[in-house]
């Protein structure tokens, strides 16, 4: 089923898996989120854009697998230990990100997000739906339609 | 089936609705009024709610209307035209069938209260009433106004949401007209204008079909599943607001206008003046259409005796599974091997199942041609019938849907391009009816579709002018083009072979499509034409795409697939070899295969997977995939080769989709992913073009020169090298050495169940033992009769077209017919059945008397052969066999021959390839000839393949024999000797 449960209506309760990406602590709602993987049997696709990392074996699907780093505007990273995979559904279309670990699940209540801060990079600022202050940290939180209309775009303008 | 998402939001709205008004009247209670206009707001969407429910009470239900009523809909036509051919007489239990399948869509629609569909149905049902008890003449009128009725509710059924608002009145009317028995004076004028309204429907059928040729072009990602869910807008969540939209209709007639029927379908370029008014003509142009969309293709009906054998298996699945899990916990090895086999039994075995459910008749296509074969006849004023075989060849689903446009332009080709008017025909001298063939069959593991006509045919010079005039070809290449070659242009993108461009055919959509369609499909598609005496297209299809066995290749560390129906051969280069075989032609890099040019793509550089620096990376050796797709023929190098698998094809998500040398992927034994590379997409990456003309160059080179024999080079001993003609070899199996015993005096392989005779050269003649006893040998095995037998060879060499210049008196013994020199090595041919008899004369020997019988004297056999070899060779073989040979050097020596002894020749045995007068030639002559008419005609070949023998048969051939396989040859001297054809 797809996640319905989208709307704008005032105060709402989700809760979002948050990970990192460089140094920054990233979050996404966890409807989105299909499962974490530790998984780095890539296949390279040759001539792909460069957000796509590959395309690995999840369970008998093959499914590509993007680099938030790239789409992010961020130089390539080297993959360490606490490499991840989050695998995302988002309107039908099943993709991975690599990540550079993953953090806590925070439950977030809609009202608690600010507008992202306009000084963010424009590559940022397309994928960042909002702020979410937490006790240490701050949390960008990211919304998956724009990661894939983003990476489709840079594929686009690729060819 | 879920909730309707349409549904679902209006009982939001409701709900929303309620809300409102309940704080309005707490706001307000005084206002009476306005509480008024909410609750008839309310009321308003309340009632929409309901109608929306009554009238889709159940999408399920609904949903079994549409596939069932389809179901009956799509026999009716067939049989309103076979009611229509039989006349007077035609068959009441054929009405009993149209007028049951009426009859039910009547009785489901009025239960869904889908009342324009039940009163159309209910009309023509009383019409078919009356044929049904023969009230009514049939008269070609009436089955007009039945094929459209049939074809209104099929319309109707299609698009079930939106029929209730569609105008059927005229025709319900001229049923009722029918069905009240009123003359049928007001036919004239009607007929004029239902001609006008089919062309319409042919217009936008064809400006459908082809738009969709052309989008499947781009749609159908090749070898891909699971598309149909998501291209289905129903399905997918993100449509609601179109489907809400299409909902409305049934409330708001003036939305309709404005909501296009199929959301995604593309787009038709509607010519607005041809479309009619107050004619469904919005509908018709999803009348043809194999829309993807339809709720009849998402649903597939599968056979209960399927569903329970799938049960088992799953059942048995999971027991294994069970097995499996306990004994690795357990952690022993003891019975892992049974267990792993039998997994490996029961998925193959529900795979196997599994494809079957997939698999559907190809007569669901082939139905609609007899319509389309009747109408595009009558428009043209040309006399047609179409014969239809192998409707009940079953081929996956998606094939099935995939070949229906392209099938449909083939077919209206052969009727608007192949077949003659009725007085070209009748001045051609062939009977004016023309007569297309459609066929489907099942051949070594494929599906062929063939479509013949015994029309006018394809002129190659006429074609080749046009390819000039259009710039295609260039001169030169038309001098040296064959008439083969010239048949392929029509395959050339921008190519329309008709002189003036018909509304019918031809509209910048041409066979390129319906080539790359195919193409696309994993299939391939040829083409023969006799000037005069017709056309056919043969395709060929695999039988799924789901699973495609395909070689595995290793390139820059990682490893692809290259599907093995594209594969023709592996060529390996050694590193001291690498210069002289493989050069550059204006910078491109080209493989020397024997004599021919090939054009070479190396993977790494055409996918830039090392950069230029890394180039010293690659293997010293080459290894090479010679690739064939169709027109083009290419190498392929790769750094390694692994295996052969049965991969199974898996989607490529949205980013990697469209990149166009990516025909898919699939997962690997070991779970990593490899890409499966698209050959022709591949190709056309790499810019290979005019690759035909490399090509053809090449087999003008080779045609012109001596017979060509396919050899199969062997060595036994690794000094002494041997042949065999490739014609005779049934199969190579590779086995292990030690499965061969020594029972009873003989060689005996022990396979597939079934004891096969070997035969050592060394122990038969004068050969050298092998030089070592490898732990895998290949044994090639060839039948004698009805029997198979082995050849062992330790190491296989190659497999070449050689132009033999025989040797026949140097090396002949009994078994080796002579010597030829193959690489500057003397290689002896071997006389497979001369070998077979020294070691099993019996074998030979207990067929004869069989035939012993119809032979009352010894007949005479004219043998026409400019090889002294072969000509002795034969004339030795039929001699011994009890036949008087009378030889001749050509074609022309025979036929001064036959003109003086004609009575005392029973049958004549040609070659094909004679100086003066080949054996076509004379055939021709032969057949011309009163007195010789009559004669049997067997041709000798060396390449005999499916275009040479009907080309042999239009010449008059009645049966080709190959060259070196003297047991059939004089089997079919036997049988033909004496008769008359």
């Amino acid at each position: 089923m797809n996640s319905k449960h989208h709307s704008n209506s005032p105060s709402k309760v989700a809760q979002y898996a948050t990970f990192y990406c460089d140094k920054s602590l990233l979050g996404l709602d966890i409807s989105y989120v299909q499962e974490i993987n530790r998984s780095f049997d890539l296949t390279q696709v040759p001539l792909s854009s460069k957000c796509v990392r590959g395309v690995m074996n999840l369970r008998g699907e093959v499914v590509t697998m993007l680099d938030l780093r790239t789409l992010m505007g961020l130089p390539a990273g080297k993959s360490g230990p606490r490499n991840r995979n989050l695998i995302l559904k988002c309107d039908g279309d099943i993709f991975g990100l690599s990540v550079d670990g993953v953090a806590d699940i925070l439950t977030i209540d809609s009202s608690a997000i600010t507008q992202p801060p306009s000084n963010l990079s424009i590559a940022e600022s397309r994928l960042i739906r909002g702020v979410y202050q937490a006790d240490k940290s701050l949390v960008m939180l990211v919304e998956p339609r724009e990661v894939l209309s983003a990476s489709l775009n840079l594929m686009r303008n690729a060819a | 089936m879920t909730c309707h998402p349409a549904r679902a939001i209006l009982r939001e709205l409701t709900s929303l609705m309620l809300i409102v008004h309940s704080r309005d009247v707490a706001l307000s209670s005084a206002e009476a009024r306005s509480m008024d206009a909410n609750s008839e707001l309310q009321f308003l969407f309340l009632r929409f709610c309901l109608t929306d429910k009554d009238m889709f009470q159940d999408d399920e239900l609904v949903q079994e209307f549409v596939v069932e009523s389809a179901a009956h809909l799509a026999q009716v036509e067939g049989q309103l035209l076979e009611i229509e051919s039989a006349g007077e007489n035609y068959d009441i239990e054929i009405v009993n069938t149209v007028f049951r399948a009426v009859h039910s869509v009547k009785g489901a629609a009025g239960f869904l209260s889908l009342t324009v569909i039940n009163s159309l149905a209910h009309s023509l049902e009383n019409v078919l009433n009356m044929i049904r008890n023969r009230e009514l003449s049939v008269t070609k009128s009436i089955v007009n106004t039945l094929l459209r009725s049939a074809d209104q509710l099929r319309i109707l059924v299609d698009n079930v949401e939106s029929s209730n608002e569609v105008d059927v009145s005229e025709l319900v009317s001229q049923l009722d007209a029918i069905y009240s028995g009123q003359p049928e004076q007001p036919e004239q004028p009607e007929q004029a204008a239902y001609e006008e309204k089919l062309e319409t429907q042919l217009d936008h059928a064809l400006e459908q079909a082809e738009q969709n040729v052309a989008a499947m072009e781009s749609e159908v990602p090749p070898y891909s599943f699971g598309d149909e869910m998501q291209s289905s807008p129903m399905q997918s969540s993100g449509d609601v607001h179109e489907q809400f939209g299409q909902e409305s209709t049934s409330d708001s007639p003036e939305v309709a206008e404005s909501v296009v029927p199929h959301p995604t379908a593309p787009t038709p370029k509607i010519n607005p003046v041809k479309i009619m008014e107050k004619t469904p003509a919005k509908n018709a142009e999803s009348t043809h259409v194999s829309g993807k969309n339809k709720a009849t293709d998402s649903i597939v009906r599968v056979n209960v005796a399927i569903l329970d054998r799938l049960m088992n298996l799953a059942g048995e699945l999971v027991l294994s599974r069970n097995q499996l899990i306990l004994a690795v916990s357990n952690g022993t090895r003891e019975g892992l091997e049974a267990i792993a086999s039998r997994v490996d039994q029961v998925t193959s075995e529900l795979q196997e199942t599994i494809m079957q459910t997939r698999m559907q008749q190809i007569g669901t296509v082939f139905g609609r041609f007899p319509r389309v074969v009747r109408d595009l006849s009558n428009k043209l004023g040309k006399e047609c019938v179409l014969d239809i075989e192998g409707d009940e060849v079953e081929v996956d689903k998606t094939i099935v849907e995939a070949m229906g446009d392209p099938l449909t332009h083939l077919v209206r080709n052969s009727v608007d391009h192949g077949i003659e008017s009725p007085e070209k025909r009748k001045a051609a001298g062939k009977s004016a009816v023309g007569r297309v063939r459609l066929r489907a069959f099942h051949q070594a593991g494929k599906v062929c579709i063939r479509i013949e006509d015994d029309g006018a045919g394809m002129d190659p010079i006429r074609l080749k002018t046009k390819a000039l005039e259009k710039g295609i070809i260039t001169v030169d290449q038309a001098g040296t083009m064959s008439d083969n070659e010239a048949l392929r242009l029509i395959f050339a993108p921008g190519f329309s072979t008709a002189a003036q461009v018909t509304d019918v055919s031809g509209r910048g959509v041409g066979m390129d499509v319906v080539k790359t369609n195919i193409e696309q499909l994993g299939g391939t598609v040829d083409l023969e034409s006799n000037l005069g005496r017709g056309s056919a297209v043969h395709i060929t299809l695999p039988l799924t795409l789901a699973i495609v066995p395909s070689m595995i290749v290793g390139c820059s560390g990682e490893r692809y697939a290259v599907p093995q129906a594209n594969i023709v051969e592996l060529v390996r280069v050694p590193e001291a070899e690498m210069s002289s075989k493989i050069g550059t032609v204006h910078g491109a890099e080209v493989l020397r295969l024997r004599g021919q040019l090939l054009p070479l793509v190396r993977l790494d550089k055409a996918l830039m997977l090392r950069e230029e620096s890394d180039a010293g990376d690659r293997p010293k050796s080459a290894n090479i995939l010679v690739l064939e797709t169709g027109q083009m023929r290419y190498g392929l190098v790769v750094d390694s080769l692994y295996d052969n698998e049965e991969i199974v094809v898996k989607p490529l998500g949205k980013h990697v989709r469209d990149l166009g040398y990516l025909a898919g992927a699939t997962i690997l034994g070991d779970g990593y992913v490899a890409l499966i590379l698209d050959i022709v997409g591949l190709a056309m990456h790499s810019n290979l073009r005019n690759i035909d003309l490399v090509e053809s160059d090449d087999h003008a080179e080779f045609r012109n020169g001596d017979e060509v024999h396919r050899l199969l080079l062997f060595t036994n001993h690794s000094c002494e090298q041997f042949a065999i003609p490739m014609a005779m070899v049934a199969r190579i199996e590779r086995i292990k050495s030690s499965d061969i015993r020594f029972i009873g005096c003989q060689n005996i392989l022990i396979y597939r169940g079934q004891s096969l005779p070997i035969i050592r050269l060394e122990q038969s003649i004068a050969a050298l033992p092998p030089d070592y006893e490898p732990e895998n040998l290949f044994v090639i095995v060839f039948r004698v009769g009805d029997r198979e037998i082995g050849l062992v060879a330790p190491a296989l060499k190659d497999i070449r077209d050689v132009q033999m210049v025989i040797d026949a008196k140097t090396l002949r013994e009994p078994g080796v017919l002579g010597a030829v020199i193959v690489d500057n090595a003397t290689t002896r041919i071997l006389d497979l059945m001369e070998l077979v008899r020294l070691k099993y004369a019996d074998w030979f020997v207990e067929e004869n008397p069989v035939y012993s019988e119809k032979v009352v004297e010894t007949p005479t056999v004219l043998l026409a052969e400019d090889s002294d070899f072969f000509r002795n060779h034969v004339t030795r073989t039929l001699e011994s066999e009890g036949f008087k040979v009378i030889g001749a050097v050509d074609g022309r020596d025979a036929w001064d021959h036959l003109q003086a002894i004609f009575d005392e020749i029973d049958v004549i045995v040609t070659d094909i390839e004679m100086p003066r007068m080949n054996g076509l030639e004379f055939a021709k002559a032969v057949r011309s000839r009163e007195n010789t008419a009559g004669l049997p005609i067997i041709a000798l070949t060396s390449l005999a393949g499916d275009e040479d023998k009907e080309r042999g048969a239009l010449a008059g051939i009645n049966e080709y024999q190959i060259k070196m396989d003297p047991v059939r040859l004089v089997d079919a001297v036997r049988r033909l000797a004496g008769t008359t054809v």
